[in-house]
């Protein structure tokens, strides 16, 4: 498949969506001027950031048609780890960048297994990766074992994703240096070329002799190590470690990819999508808070808007699709 | 196995019939046995320890509050000598209810205390358990309607601490803290759950009557969950910005996020903070007096308390030491003494939390009784009345 008709496709798909986010961005500005504050501007960027560097990992295996459910269970493990090796309230040695190695270390290692166990033993992606959160909650959860809430008791650590490096969070430069990579990955790569053709033909990829085993093993192994970076960045913000850090992530970065236009049977998507459909819930929590809509109506108001949203995005798509019929 | 459908499943043979014959069978079968012959015969007979078990059921393993609800349990077993199973809910009443059912099938005597993950979950467990002639008390969520009398001894009681109490706690440090004047948020838990609404009310309620110059800027429910009441107090920092003097969280999780969010605007030290539950990182907080002293009031009480009381008063139901359809209706729907805490009083606290408090307070409790131990004493008869 040509690459750069892929990565068009990806800008393409795109487009429709910056004018959807463009039009809540106004809407929400009219309703509280503070929406559109420098202010908010660079809070929702710390809030988008998580979920950012996750929805890069999720796409890699949604692309393939696979699915990975184990995001929350590996940013609680990696983020106790990262927490317990770093200067906390238990007290304990600050292994300083090791922390970070081990952390995402385990990620990734938790990530190859997934990719190893689906792939080899064939079992379905869904089920494995469903093993892989438990396992990864459970690990987060002996660490955490029964004593002292591990607080951060470095200020400089746990201020790093909010402080400004040229005007923009720390943590959103690190969730956009990963989604870059993510999207040269799918571009420029052969592994990015592999994974699409996998979820476009599997079949067919196997016989045009598409390495499809390291190529699902490998993009698992990314999600996982992705995951584990997020969780040490969840740990931070929060300033605090606990098993339960990535709660609510998964059904953030899913709906976030899918509802952007990454198909969940594989081969069709991209990584801006991906990144646009995690504003896009990212903008509208915040934009309902900030509009002051009552809590007992913010989940109906943004299933309201999420839905009108999608409708008018998909509609041209449709219209064309009949016309080609 | 025979059983009585297949007997009646006879044309020739009604169920009455049946119902007669295996009637019949059973009393020659006990008298043959020699067994008692009487119902309040067998209920009279102690239960060997070795029969018994003693159940702690929590809601995750993770929370600091759960984790002291097992700590409690585990005091408990010791100094019993009956062993102990605890039920990790996961946050989930299916995994809840299932596990439970999983120990009643086990044959013991159930002992059991549930810190239920819903209040829904509470008849079913309870029903559960009366099948099974084990013996519940539940803890923190349960209907208003379901009340211990009207189903019998094996729902032994309802336990809690008050929520309305715990708000008015915050209401007067925030109050006094702020002298009366200025604007708070509030960060309320799941916003279906008791807990919750009841904390809230008080809250909400007492700045009402003795602090009507305070302002609620705003609500914003976070699921106790302290990433959510981080992104929360985040949102409301952008709204708001230092209009906001004052944050109310209905739980010390929900304030550690939302601490972390003023701090990295800068803004810690021009914010007072009240909340529930005193966690240990909270108490270092406020002995530290992190920011300009910006915890300014908590609430005492310990999971370890709960657990304990709360079995300890199905244990003395199992052995016949209680007859709960017996006690007065504070015992059976029981409301328990919390603390206010400032930083002027703190210190009282801390040896609560010392490595044997646990043993310390079950020994106690095993001395005075499930409803006289400081500092979690009986205090009234539940429901727990909402402020007008």
């Amino acid at each position: 498949m040509d690459k750069r008709k892929l990565l068009h496709g990806d800008w393409q798909g795109a487009t429709s969506w910056v004018v959807i986010l463009a039009l809540v961005i106004i809407v929400f500005s009219f309703i509280n001027p503070r929406f559109a504050s420098i202010e908010n501007l660079r809070n929702v960027l710390v809030q988008a950031s998580v979920p950012l560097m996750l929805v890069v990992g999720a796409t890699l295996v949604i692309l393939m048609g696979s699915i990975d459910l184990s995001v929350q269970g590996i940013m609680g493990a990696a983020g106790m780890v990262w927490i317990l090796m770093s200067p906390n309230a238990r007290g304990g040695i600050d292994y300083g960048a090791w922390a970070w190695v081990v952390a995402t270390g385990i990620g990734l290692i938790l990530g190859l297994l997934s990719g190893v166990i689906h792939t080899l033993f064939r079992v379905p992606s869904f089920v494995v990766t469903l093993g892989t959160w438990n396992v990864g909650v459970g690990l987060a959860t002996i660490l955490y074992g029964d004593s002292l809430l591990p607080s951060l008791t470095s200020e400089a650590l746990s201020q790093w994703p909010t402080r400004l490096t040229l005007g923009l969070p720390n943590s959103f430069w690190l969730a956009s240096i990963v989604v870059l990579a993510g999207i040269l990955l799918i571009g420029f790569t052969q592994l990015g070329r592999g994974i699409l053709a996998i979820g476009n033909n599997e079949p067919l990829a196997v016989v045009n002799g598409v390495p499809v085993i390291p190529i699902k093993i490998a993009a698992f192994g990314i999600a996982g190590l992705l995951s584990g970076f997020a969780g040490i960045l969840a740990t931070m913000q929060l300033g605090s470690g606990a098993p339960g850090v990535g709660a609510g992530q998964l059904f953030t970065v899913i709906p976030a990819a899918v509802i952007a236009g990454t198909a969940l049977s594989g081969g069709e998507g991209g990584m801006v999508r991906s990144a646009l459909g995690v504003f896009l819930l990212i903008l509208l929590n915040n934009g309902l808070v900030l509009a002051g809509v009552d809590p007992n109506y913010q989940s109906g108001v943004f299933g309201a808007i999420l839905v009108i949203a999608i409708v008018a995005v998909d509609w041209p798509q449709r219209d064309r699709l009949r016309v080609a019929k | 196995m025979l059983n009585l459908d297949q007997i009646a499943g006879s044309p020739a043979l009604s169920a009455n019939t049946a119902r007669k014959w295996m009637g019949t069978a059973a009393t020659a079968l006990v008298v043959c046995l020699g067994a008692p012959t009487t119902a309040s015969a067998q209920a009279k007979t102690p239960i060997a320890k070795e029969n018994m078990v003693l159940v702690a059921s929590v809601i995750n393993t993770t929370n600091p509050y759960m984790i002291s609800n097992i700590e409690g349990a585990k005091a408990l077993s010791a100094k019993l000598g009956i062993p102990l199973e605890i039920v990790n809910s996961n946050g989930s009443s299916q995994t809840e209810i299932s596990k439970i059912q999983a120990i009643l099938a086990g044959g013991k005597t159930v002992i059991m205390f549930v810190n239920t993950v819903a209040s829904s979950d509470a008849p079913t467990i309870v029903d559960a358990v009366k099948q099974a002639k084990g013996y519940v008390t539940i803890w923190w969520n349960n209907p208003a309607e379901h009340s211990p009398k009207d189903v019998g001894d094996n729902f032994v009681a309802y336990q809690k601490i008050p929520g309305v109490l715990s708000g008015r706690c915050g209401a007067d440090a925030i109050g006094n803290a702020l002298g009366g004047k200025g604007n708070v948020v509030m960060l309320p838990g799941v916003q279906d759950s008791t807990t919750s609404k009841t904390r809230v009310a008080g809250f909400t309620a007492q700045l009402k009557e003795k602090f009507p110059d305070i302002k609620i800027l705003e609500s914003r429910p976070s699921n106790w969950d302290p990433q959510l009441g981080n992104r929360n107090a985040k949102d409301l920092i952008v709204k708001y910005g230092d209009k906001i003097n004052g944050v109310w969280s209905a739980d010390d999780g929900m304030q550690i996020g939302a601490m972390q969010a003023f701090e990295n605007a800068g803004l810690l030290n021009k914010v007072k903070f009240a909340s529930d539950g005193l966690y240990p990182e909270t108490l270092a907080d406020l002995k530290s007096g992190r920011g300009d002293k910006a915890i300014v009031g908590e609430t005492f009480h310990r999971g370890y308390m709960a657990s304990a009381v709360g079995l300890y008063t199905a244990y003395l139901t199992a052995t016949g030491k209680i007859t709960p359809s017996e006690l007065p209706k504070e015992k059976r729907e029981s409301l328990f003494e919390l603390s206010c805490v400032t930083p002027d009083n703190y210190q009282q606290y801390t040896k609560y939390d010392e490595p044997d408090a646990a043993a310390k307070f079950v020994d106690a409790m095993i001395e005075k009784g499930p409803w006289d131990t400081s500092p979690m004493k009986l205090i009234g008869a539940g429901p727990e009345e909402m402020p007008k």
